[in-house]
């Protein structure tokens, strides 16, 4: 039921993000409304999914990486469309969607998991929902860096291309980085105290070497760097960009870490 | 009856002879009146702009209209119609609409995407109107072509980018700031090109506006036309600091605006960016600036090649536009053809019905005694055999009408079951 439900919510989002590339193209406006529909499809079987998920566990869908995943995705889409609504900012989800997919494949093959009953607690489900929340705004500041760098590209070589007739304004651009990192490090820093709190409770020791705890705080260090440098040092622009870029590369890393390596956080 | 255009453009005929044809408005009336009465044609159109010349209409023998049309416009305007007959083209009924379509949709046009071309269209139409020559063809012929270039100006970015260097100046500054209202623009130098961007700025809600000139007096004077404020020359760099647009057009033969004074200025700025159109020539604006963070700087020949980038542009919307045209042709063409072929259809049945009836009426006259079934029998037979008679006619005739080409058919049609001359 479940493995159903979310294969036809990555289908949803595999047609949306196959439209939304296509309206980067063409911009028709009837491509992007059938985008918009496609994840919409998506997300609400994808809602269902979560649901069964839980029924079946007994316990929030959020006791295997794949499965936390799986929730960042459906957080991922939910703004998308949000963004886009409120904003106008059409073209995002051909930046935002594709990473949506990549994740979304990673949740399709997720076993249902959960934790060991000595770590069910309330603050461990806390901990991984807002890490998870916190990925998905960093998915959106990673796409506004980006688009920034492209149209930044686009303005400074005197050349129009494309993406010079289909990105906003750079300011615009950077506002949006700027947004989604200070939504996003709360959840983050919030996420990461948890876990820290959660671990000396449960293992009697703060920080062992768990390699998606030390990754996760690294990712951590470079967003609180930028947004340090941005608020103190009036940072922005194709350095914060530049930081952005980084700091995700390195939450990829995390995620790949807890996926692939053994650890605390693995399965 | 079939619907053509014929005329000369901006294509094929020079603009000499083009003014030549150029008729003015109750001339035109005039132009009309004569062409409706003579009975060669039935509808008709005149379209006459400085790019084109040319007569819509509906007419039984399209060449012989053509002709009339222009001898009458040749000769109110003293012109040899043998310099002006080789230039002509004609197009006919899918390639007539197609034609219309496509020049309303300023696809045709000379500059691809100008808006004038409609406005022009739409009062040839309202002309023809008033004059009463227009009808049940051309009426939907010019009400759909005007609904196919609204949807082709919304639709596809063919008239959206800017073609003249001014304009993708504007549309540069968009693409840096998020909006130009509020935005502080200064003026360094007083030529006449730096006003011209400077007002199409202002019209975006660029303010306030500062100038800077060497000549007080002249600084002054264009800061009052812009309702704007006057710098003196020596405080420029003080000036660059507060704005975030600078356009200069000095005659210098050296910059006067020198990457080391950016760098300064840039670093109180914190991250706000700074735009210059530099349209002086020589520079005014050291071009290592370029190599600043937040510094965009575009001279003359950089304008110029966005306004390039433009255009190329453009010329790919208008490959969108024609394919969405050519849709809008097949639906028009659809619906004209059914309105088209419906007299020969119904003549047809009429001409399978009336034989019928009269061949049922003998037979039946024949067999006084034949039982109420029999009679039944007979009438059944007889319709069944004129529907599925006429189930591939009329399916021809409906197909060949979306194709465009149902006059052809009709005629075979009329010909074969002797419907007499057709409608």
């Amino acid at each position: 039921m479940h493995a159903n439900l979310i294969n036809a919510a990555v289908i949803g989002y595999i047609g949306a993000t196959g439209l939304a590339l296509a309206y980067l193209v063409q911009r028709q406006d009837l491509v992007h409304r059938l985008s918009v529909l496609c994840a919409l499809a998506g997300w609400a079987a994808h809602t269902v999914a979560l649901i069964v998920r839980s029924l079946e566990l007994g316990a929030p869908p959020l006791g295997s990486l794949p499965d936390a995943i799986s929730v960042a995705v459906w957080v991922i889409v939910l703004l998308e469309v949000l963004i886009e609504q409120r904003t106008g900012l059409r073209v995002l989800g051909a930046f935002v969607l594709p990473i949506a997919v990549v994740l979304g494949l990673k949740a399709t093959s997720a076993r249902p998991g959960t934790l060991v009953p000595a770590l069910a607690s309330a603050w461990i489900w806390i901990h991984i929902a807002l890490a998870m929340v916190g990925i998905a705004a960093f998915v959106f500041n990673f796409a506004g860096a980006i688009m920034y760098l492209l149209q930044e590209r686009q303005l400074k070589t005197k050349r129009p291309g494309a993406f010079y007739y289909r990105l906003p304004s750079l300011q615009t651009l950077d506002r949006l980085t700027f947004r989604t990192l200070a939504l996003g490090f709360p959840f983050l820093t919030t996420g990461l105290v948890l876990g820290t709190l959660w671990a000396r409770a449960a293992w009697g020791s703060t920080f062992t070497f768990d390699p998606v705890a030390v990754l996760s705080f690294v990712a951590w260090l470079i967003y609180a760097g930028t947004l340090a440098g941005r608020a103190a040092a009036g940072w922005h622009g194709r350095r914060a960009a530049y930081f952005s870029i980084v700091g995700f590369v390195t939450l990829v890393l995390t995620l790949g870490a807890g996926l692939f390596l053994p650890g605390r956080h693995g399965s | 009856m079939p619907l053509f255009v014929a005329g000369l453009s901006h294509k094929n005929a020079p603009v000499a002879l083009r003014e030549l044809l150029a008729v003015e408005e109750d001339k035109l009336r005039e132009l009309l009146h004569d062409l409706q009465s003579s009975d060669v044609l039935r509808e008709v159109v005149v379209l006459s702009t400085c790019n084109r010349v040319e007569v819509y209409g509906v007419a039984e023998a399209p060449g012989e209209a053509r002709a009339l049309a222009f001898r009458s416009l040749c000769r109110h305007r003293g012109v040899d119609l043998a310099t002006v007959e080789p230039l002509l083209y004609t197009h006919v009924d899918a390639d007539a609409v197609r034609h219309a379509f496509r020049v309303s949709a300023s696809l045709d046009s000379m500059m691809i995407g100008e808006p004038q071309i409609l406005g022009q269209v739409k009062e040839a139409f309202a002309l023809a109107q008033a004059c009463e020559v227009v009808g049940p063809h051309l009426h939907p012929l010019f009400s759909q072509a005007f609904s196919v270039a609204k949807r082709v100006r919304t639709e596809t970015e063919i008239a959206r980018h800017a073609v003249s260097v001014s304009f993708a100046a504007v549309e540069l500054a968009k693409k840096i700031f998020d909006g130009l209202a509020g935005r502080a623009v200064l003026l360094v130098g007083a030529g006449k090109m730096s006003e011209l961007a400077a007002r199409h700025l202002v019209e975006q809600g660029a303010f306030p506006i500062y100038v800077a000139n060497r000549t007080w007096a002249r600084a002054q004077d264009l800061a009052r036309a812009l309702s704007g404020t006057a710098v003196p020359w020596d405080e420029l760099p003080t000036a660059l600091a507060a704005v975030d647009i600078v356009v200069t057009s000095t005659g210098a033969p050296d910059p006067v605006i020198t990457r080391a004074a950016v760098t300064r200025v840039m670093h109180g700025r914190r991250g706000r960016p700074l735009f210059f159109i530099d349209i002086a020539v020589p520079r005014d604006v050291e071009t290592g600036v370029d190599g600043l963070d937040d510094v965009y700087r575009y001279d003359i020949d950089d304008l110029k090649q966005v306004v390039d980038a433009n255009l190329r542009e453009r010329a790919r919307e208008a490959q969108r536009a024609e394919t969405l045209v050519e849709r809008e042709v097949g639906k028009f063409l659809a619906r004209q053809g059914d309105a088209e072929v419906i007299p020969t259809i119904v003549s047809l049945r009429e001409r399978l019905e009336e034989i019928r009836l009269g061949e049922v009426k003998k037979t039946l006259a024949r067999l006084p005694d034949a039982p109420p079934e029999t009679r039944a029998a007979i009438e059944a037979l007889s319709s069944a055999m004129v529907n599925k008679i006429l189930h591939a006619p009329i399916t021809k005739l409906r197909e060949s009408s979306r194709a465009g080409a149902s006059r052809t058919w009709q005629e075979i049609v009329h010909e074969l079951f002797g419907l007499g001359r057709r409608p």
